[in-house]
């Protein structure tokens, strides 16, 4: 058997085997919303831990985290330090707004807009922009997809047909199966990252250097600048890190697929427990970066982009096939999994706070869990076909992502804390935030003057227009009081 | 909850944070290397396992207080 023919077996072999396992251990298929999309409040502190760690730790932490490694040095450790700081503001946060979601029966992030500020108009408006802000974030996934099927192919075949398939399996793994399907799938992913994880940041180094210390003796002795940030006003300095851990910290938990995950569960203290705990899983983190760097050592000389590839490229390279087939396995699921939750985010928000809410074209349960298994269809056709044409660009717009959900935290916060914050005073500071992103991204080739964040400047802008507003014209009605 | 437990829930929430941010810039270096990693990597990974340390303290805290 070729070495091509036995990876992409193991690696559709394990798709497949997910998606039936998943498929088998969901007893009937919803017709209810809240069963389809926050699986009817039910989940406990371990499908929550499951849910809430296949969405924060993609393909992309993990190619990610070891291309950066790779290319940037310490600049990298940002993504072990900010969801220690994401888990220490959830430790607050989510219960509180787990709450608010339980007491009014919601079930997406917009929901909670228009439940708490009263108004219909601003549910629709952040629903219509988290729908757009999520195709990229999907589209990048698809991107990672394509990296792993390429060098699980031994470079052989064009993997975009490969991508395609894969991804609508799990668009109709979605359709059918819903959350509590997802949280199945996430044990077989969650299981196989952890594996393929501790053998690439543990028998890599030992294979090439001897141990972990060892691989550092050699970096200090030959690359010590990438074990240090730099300081200077530059994109990947200390300035750099110091504003990007802020912002990503505070942001860990305001994307809508978040709000979803938030919701299945059954109490406040499961969530609390979860923020307990989840550093520790964070952790595996460390082993990515072993991994990365003892890329840079054994195959020197790449460019960022590329990176990427890097530590699967080492696997490629002196592994045997079967071993690249599971490590490749294992990110194709990583890849694969947090899409389906991005999609069920998408489309629960696009049917309830769009079609629903917005234009009263979805009545009832039952039409509604249609309309949603409906747009589950359409988002990943309209994801790949970005995918398709555009595949590059769309890598830049992740940024809008990222410093574009940010700006959904202070409505989230102050509708917790400050009673005087209107609607009008959430929308404005939304509207400024999300301009200084825009403006700064257009106006500026560098996205990080000063090598600072533009996402947390974008934020000071946002709290600050939000607490003048609030402040001149305070909030006259009152939101439905929590018991 | 009285006012001691209060401060003493916000002091800890804090701990983490500070290490894994104020702290960075003074943790910026190679040496002293510990249990082989550089010292910054092992400051940033001290500083996350000291999330579900000040965490657990909190919620015994919180549970102490509602009994």
């Amino acid at each position: 058997m070729s070495p091509p023919f036995v990876a992409l077996g193991i690696v559709a072999l394990v798709v497949g085997g997910t998606v039936a396992f998943a498929l088998a251990s969901v007893k009937r298929l919803a017709t209810d919303p809240h069963e389809y999309v926050v699986a009817g409040r039910s989940f406990g502190a371990f499908f929550l831990w499951l849910l809430l760690a296949g969405e924060i730790y993609t393909a992309f932490t993990f190619l990610g985290a070891a291309g950066w490694a790779y290319s940037f040095g310490a600049a990298s450790f940002y993504i072990l330090a900010y969801g220690a700081i994401g888990y220490v503001i959830g430790y607050f946060f989510l219960p509180a707004i787990w709450k608010v979601g339980h007491a009014r029966n919601l079930l997406t992030a917009a929901d909670y807009f228009r439940d708490r500020y009263g108004s219909r108009k601003l549910g629709v408006t952040i629903g219509t922009l988290q729908f757009f802000m999520l195709i990229p974030y999907v589209t990048l996934q698809l991107t990672g997809l394509q990296i792993l099927l390429t060098i699980a192919g031994y470079d052989a075949y064009n993997a975009t047909a490969g991508v395609a398939l894969a991804f609508l399996l799990m668009a109709v793994f979605v359709f059918t199966a819903g959350m509590r399907g997802l949280a199945w799938a996430s044990i077989a992913k969650d299981a196989l990252i952890l594996l393929a994880v501790l053998f690439a940041g543990l028998v890599i180094p030992a294979h090439f250097f001897g141990s972990v210390p060892a691989m550092f003796d050699r970096i200090v002795a030959h690359r010590p600048q990438s074990l240090v940030l730099p300081t200077t006003w530059t994109n990947h300095s200390l300035i750099w890190y110091v504003s990007t851990v802020l912002l990503t910290g505070i942001g860990f938990f305001t994307g809508p697929q978040n709000m979803n995950a938030i919701l299945t569960s059954r109490s406040g203290d499961a969530l609390r427990r979860n923020a307990i705990w989840m550093p520790v899983y964070g952790l595996i983190l460390l082993f990515v970066f072993f991994a990365g760097f003892a890329a840079l050592l054994v195959i020197p000389g790449m460019k960022p982009g590329e990176a990427d590839q890097s530590f699967v490229l080492v696997v490629q390279r002196y592994y045997p096939p079967w071993v690249l087939g599971f490590v490749a396995a294992a990110g194709v699921l990583g890849a694969l999994v947090p899409s389906a939750a991005l999609l069920l985010a998408g489309a629960s928000t696009f049917a309830k706070n769009v079609l629903a809410d917005g234009f009263g074209f979805v009545k009832g349960d039952r039409e509604q869990t249609t309309a949603m298994r409906l747009s589950v269809i359409a988002l990943a056709a309209l994801a790949l076909l970005l995918w398709l044409v555009y595949k590059k660009t769309l890598v830049d717009l992740l940024l809008f992502y990222y410093n574009g959900i940010t700006q959904f935290m202070p409505g989230l916060v102050f509708a917790l804390v400050w009673k005087r914050v209107s609607k009008y005073a959430v929308a404005a500071g939304l509207a400024a935030g999300l301009l200084t992103v825009v403006t700064i991204f257009v106006e500026h080739a560098d996205p990080t003057p000063y090598g600072i964040n533009i996402g947390l400047l974008a934020l000071a802008v946002n709290v600050a227009v939000v607490a003048t507003v609030a402040t001149i014209w305070p909030r006259r009605d009152a939101a439905p009081e929590i018991p | 909850m009285s006012r001691g437990a209060r401060a003493a829930r916000v002091l800890l929430a804090c701990v983490s944070p500070a290490l894994l941010v104020l702290g960075v810039p003074f943790a910026n270096r190679i040496e002293p290397r510990v249990f082989g990693l550089p010292f910054l990597l092992a400051w940033i990974l001290f500083g996350v396992l000291m999330a579900p340390v000040t965490l657990l303290a909190i919620y015994r805290l919180e549970g102490r207080q509602k009994a």
